[in-house]
């Protein structure tokens, strides 16, 4: 069974058609690139699989279940089981290292040693253990990333979604955040990363879904930007 | 939302005080029945039975020549001229009639200036009645003037909340991303809506504790306050504070449990 599958998928922003009736799988464990212009339909397919969004047509399942049949109280549970990096970090500014990551856990009721024991481990695979009392503002836009990158693990999840988590970020640092999602892929979460970047995409050699106008118009293991 | 709960106190404390104020009115000799000098104490006793058996009657009391007599020198005791030739032969012997509710006056005093031997009948109706219709003004107006605290109250707790919502808006959009169920975003606001609520109340409860505790020292009611709603039921002052008290804190904290999950709810829908 696949972990996640689009089953004719469309969505419609009034007459812009996001997606249009596009299908496809998605293993556990596997590394795919959602690539393709402004517009094409990357951002859509990760607000309905986190179901900020519903589809207007078509099912998604994850893990088997349909994702529209989540009740508002699984709701937290399916955003546990996916976690999302963002573009625009979302960080609280107020809050420091170890709390940004703590708070990922606190929402869920975890006990005080768990969360004593679980920060500092994911701090430290995402080589921010140094800098665990400093504040989002102190910190570089690749380590924000890599911040956001933590606070995701938090709960171990199931799929990682990376949303342009590269597109404020310097070259350097764009591949380190790389060289960690790759590392945690391999661990065995699934990667889903949205990204306009090339060199990244053609370095990686993993699978790449291409999208444009809303449809699937490639999807190739060990692909290239623009095959 | 202290001020709106203590207004609430102030107005639920006057609504009461002026309904005791009605009741001892009322309580007071509400008809006098003169008789004629000829008419006998014999004849005016029958009278006075005939009224005990009456169900409209409270209490019904003769009041003789010589009690008169004894009532006018109380009441005249500092001019000794008017005393000088004032004898009980000249006062009227006389019924004292409370009725159990003040608008049988009427009716009893229209009864008995017909009988025989009468020879006036006189009855405070105008004040009676004119604070009557006060009362009963006071007691339609405070209880408006409560409903309108509650919702003031209701929608300062909700509008408070909101704000705090949008000030930590981009938090709680976070900690819905990573994972918070509703009820962990709800818990902090409805805490804060309770706290709200019953820290406001109990500053007021303390001033109208205060207030009514000056009016227990000061022995303004001291048969007890009136409630309206329960007919003879006096109350202590100082009970009925702890009552008032217990009232207002409970409803802090039920306006700001509701308002607070009011706010946090429309949030959650949107």
């Amino acid at each position: 069974m696949s972990q996640i599958e689009f089953i004719n998928i469309t969505k419609q922003y009034g007459n812009f058609k996001a997606l249009d009736n596009i299908s496809f799988t998605i293993n556990n464990g596997e590394f795919i690139f959602l690539v393709g212009p402004s517009g094409a339909g990357k951002s859509t397919i990760i607000k309905l699989l986190i179901r900020e969004e519903l589809s207007d047509a078509g099912e998604i399942l994850f893990n088997g279940k349909n994702i529209k049949e989540f009740t508002q109280k699984e709701m937290p549970d399916l955003r546990r089981k996916i976690g999302v990096v963002f573009q625009d970090f979302k960080l609280l500014n107020s809050k420091n290292v170890f709390e940004n990551v703590s708070i990922a856990l606190e929402v869920v009721n975890s006990s005080e040693t768990e969360i004593k024991s679980i920060v500092p481990n994911v701090l430290n695979l995402v080589g921010l253990t140094d800098k665990i009392l400093s504040f989002p503002k102190q910190l570089s836009g690749g380590e924000r990333q890599r911040l956001c990158i933590a606070r995701a693990l938090a709960h171990e999840p199931d799929v990682l979604i990376a949303d342009e988590a590269t597109g404020n970020i310097d070259p350097d640092a764009s591949q380190e955040i790389l060289d960690l999602l790759g590392k945690i892929n391999s661990l065995g979460t699934t990667v889903i990363m949205a990204t306009h970047d090339e060199r990244m995409v053609d370095q990686m050699k993993k699978r790449v879904l291409r999208l444009d106008k809303g449809s699937i118009i490639s999807d190739k293991k060990g692909g290239k930007y623009r095959e | 939302m202290t001020s709106t709960f203590l207004l609430l106190g102030v107005f639920i404390n006057i609504v009461v005080f002026s309904q005791t104020a009605l009741k001892y009115l009322e309580n007071q000799a509400q008809i006098t029945i003169f008789f004629k000098d000829e008419f006998t104490e014999e004849k005016i006793k029958t009278y006075q039975s005939e009224l005990h058996n009456d169900p409209r009657i409270m209490d019904v009391s003769y009041v003789s020549k010589e009690d008169a007599l004894r009532i006018f020198r109380e009441m005249n005791k500092d001019e000794p001229i008017l005393l000088e030739n004032i004898s009980a032969s000249v006062l009227p012997a006389s019924l004292e009639v409370k009725t159990k509710d003040i608008t049988q006056l009427k009716n009893i005093s229209e009864e008995f200036i017909q009988k025989e031997g009468v020879e006036d009948v006189q009855f405070f109706e105008d004040v009676i009645q004119r604070f009557s219709v006060w009362s009963r003004t006071v007691y339609i107006i405070g209880f408006i003037l409560v409903l309108v605290f509650l919702i003031v109250s209701y929608s300062v707790v909700v509008s408070t909340i909101r704000t705090s919502i949008n000030n930590r808006g981009e938090e709680l959009s976070i900690m819905k991303l990573v994972g918070a169920s509703d009820e962990y975003v709800k818990k902090p606001f409805i805490y804060q809506g309770v706290f709200f609520g019953v820290l406001s109340s109990f500053i007021a409860s303390i001033i109208v504790f205060l207030l009514d505790l000056t009016a227990d020292k000061l022995k303004i009611f001291s048969d007890g306050l009136s409630l309206g709603f329960i007919p003879g039921f006096f109350i202590s002052p100082l009970i009925f504070s702890l009552i008032l008290c217990f009232v207002l804190i409970l409803s802090g904290f039920l306006l700001g449990l509701l308002g607070s999950t009011t706010a946090i709810k429309k949030y959650l829908q949107s």
